[in-house]
């Protein structure tokens, strides 16, 4: 049987009164990635700062690996846990001192600590840096030596609060792999982001979080309004849903539930908008199109069906899908 | 005006000639106030690390009455200290009034308020994300201490020099507690209130301009270290 690596009962989290976190109950299973999906303000940085242990909730406790946690941690708890903030603090001095000093306060014996780091520093392509003063360091080099000095004392769980910000195409790209190796060698991988695209490609498993709250569902065409006898009124558009609670506030539709034509379809399903064709973009296995239909949908459809549809940009597109792919909260 | 230059003329004659007497008060005041510097820094920077780290009941308290204490003047510190050194006072047995011990204790007392309100400015005022960078890392609450101090090393080192300046320049309490005893307590401040009233004005402008040197590179010091 497999434990979690965490295991949270009753957050609470308020900040000048304001609850930012609420989560009753959340597992989060060993050795999977997983992504923290959420808007800026969602408290995903607030949950990340939890699970690291550098901030503690005003109620409710964590399990980690199934046991109880204590503030501080115990030596092999803390060792457990690998964290990289969204904007990582380098002390000064060398990118090994850095290193090194992650060792020495893990309590690692002197004589292992050397390799230890020349092999964190190998493990994300920095090793070159070693000597280099982290005053210098770019954007990208920055994280990449965050990661090594949170990966140096092999902790089984990493966390990384939005690792892909601020970075340009080539490190984004370098930075995807780590964390894919990373989660290939039996750690547990957790990292925010606001791409939920991006999150759901690369993580086995993802948390959603809206206003500090877990949600059951991708998130991706989120829209406000209020629902009355099954429908959903966006302000802009009127969704039918097979949900009647009289407090929801918000819907999301599944981007792969929603079907993409050039003509009106006769069929059962109960939503039918037609918009413009704004954008088309590759992601990973898919091809995202964003359609305005006064609300801004995004579709995920294959590459086949882009050739078969042959869009292109302006297009008018009908969006069809059943009551059932929407999700209200 | 002829007074004032001829005064001027000789008290630099006094320090380029190299004065025994003036070196040798110099000396003592430089000491007297390093040590109560190193004594209280090493009481000061524990406690304002430990303040500026940590949350609790009565913690603005506490930085009310440091502050309060950094205005308390020298004189009063000295009176205090008089009654408990004196030889009817408490601490009588010890014989320490009108010793360089004496006058290092009162320094040292007049200026823990000043360092530890420092030393928690610039723990407080250092990069917020530090701390929990350090305590992600491992850091547990005394090897936290160890390296905050390590990151805020100059502030803190600022901290000890400005202690110093105040050390040396200070009066009220190394006239009441050390006596001015030549060639034993005589610091260049009491030395110089008294050379003064005595009438030597040339010693005592003397002692004034070396004091003015040590004061200047203190400040050279302290502005160095906060580039």
């Amino acid at each position: 049987m497999t434990t979690d690596a965490y295991q949270l009962h009753n957050i609470k989290v308020h900040y000048k009164k304001r609850c930012v976190l609420d989560i009753a109950n959340l597992s989060l299973p060993q050795n999977k990635c997983i992504a923290l999906l959420g808007d800026n303000g969602a408290g995903k940085s607030t949950l990340l700062n939890l699970l690291a242990f550098t901030a503690q909730a005003d109620k409710g406790e964590i399990l980690l690996n199934g046991q109880q946690t204590s503030s501080p941690l115990s030596t092999k708890q803390r060792q457990s846990i690998g964290y990289v903030s969204q904007h990582p603090l380098l002390l000064k001095g060398s990118v090994i001192d850095n290193i090194m000093l992650a060792l020495k306060l893990q309590g690692i014996k002197p004589k292992f600590r050397k390799d230890l780091a020349q092999a964190a520093l190998k493990q994300v392509n920095v090793e070159h840096l070693a000597d280099q003063s982290t005053s210098t360091l770019s954007g990208g080099e920055l994280k990449r030596v965050a990661i090594a000095r949170a990966i140096v004392y092999q902790a089984d769980i990493l966390l990384f609060d939005e690792p892909f910000s601020h970075l340009d195409q080539h490190h984004y790209q370098q930075l995807e792999v780590i964390i894919q190796q990373l989660s290939q060698h039996n750690k547990t991988v957790i990292f925010s982001t606001h791409n939920r695209l991006q999150g759901l490609a690369l993580a086995d498993y993802s948390v959603n979080l809206v206003n500090g709250k877990v949600t059951f569902s991708p998130l991706l065409n989120l829209f406000n309004g209020h629902l009355h006898d099954h429908i959903f009124d966006t302000g802009k558009l009127q969704i039918h849903t097979i949900s009647n609670s009289g407090n929801a506030h918000n819907i999301a539709i599944d981007p792969n539930e929603i079907i993409i034509s050039k003509q009106p379809l006769e069929s059962s399903m109960r939503n039918c908008f037609n918009g413009r064709l704004t954008l088309i973009a590759e992601e990973i296995n898919s091809i995202r199109l964003t359609v305005d239909c006064g609300e801004i949908f995004h579709v995920l459809i294959s590459e086949e069906s882009l050739s078969q549809l042959g869009l292109s940009l302006g297009d008018t597109l009908y969006l069809s899908f059943k009551s059932t792919a929407t999700k209200v909260f | 005006m002829s007074y004032f230059s001829d005064s001027l003329a000789g008290a630099l004659q006094l320090i380029t000639s190299f004065d025994a007497a003036i070196y040798k008060i110099a000396f003592t005041s430089v000491s007297i106030s390093l040590i109560a510097a190193l004594i209280a820094g090493c009481l000061a920077i524990p406690t304002g690390i430990a303040i500026a780290l940590n949350s609790f009941i009565g913690k603005r308290f506490i930085q009310h009455i440091l502050n309060t204490l950094m205005a308390m003047p020298t004189v009063v510190i000295g009176l205090l200290l008089y009654g408990l050194f004196s030889r009817l006072g408490p601490l009588g047995h010890f014989e320490l009034l009108y010793t360089p011990t004496a006058v290092i204790i009162a320094e040292a007392l007049l200026i823990f308020p000043i360092m530890t309100n420092l030393t928690i400015s610039a723990v407080t005022s250092a990069d917020p994300r530090l701390v929990p960078t350090l305590m992600s890392l491992g850091a547990k609450p005394i090897s936290l201490a160890i390296q905050v101090a390590k990151q805020m090393r100059f502030a803190i080192l600022a901290a000890i020099i400005t202690g110093f300046g105040r050390a040396i320049g200070e009066v009220g309490a190394a006239m009441m507690l050390g006596g001015n005893i030549e060639g034993f307590t005589r610091t260049m401040t009491t030395a110089i209130a008294l050379e003064t009233s005595k009438g030597e004005f040339e010693t005592g402008l003397a002692l004034g301009l070396l004091l003015l040197v040590i004061a200047f590179l203190v400040n050279f010091i302290l502005s160095w270290l906060q580039r």
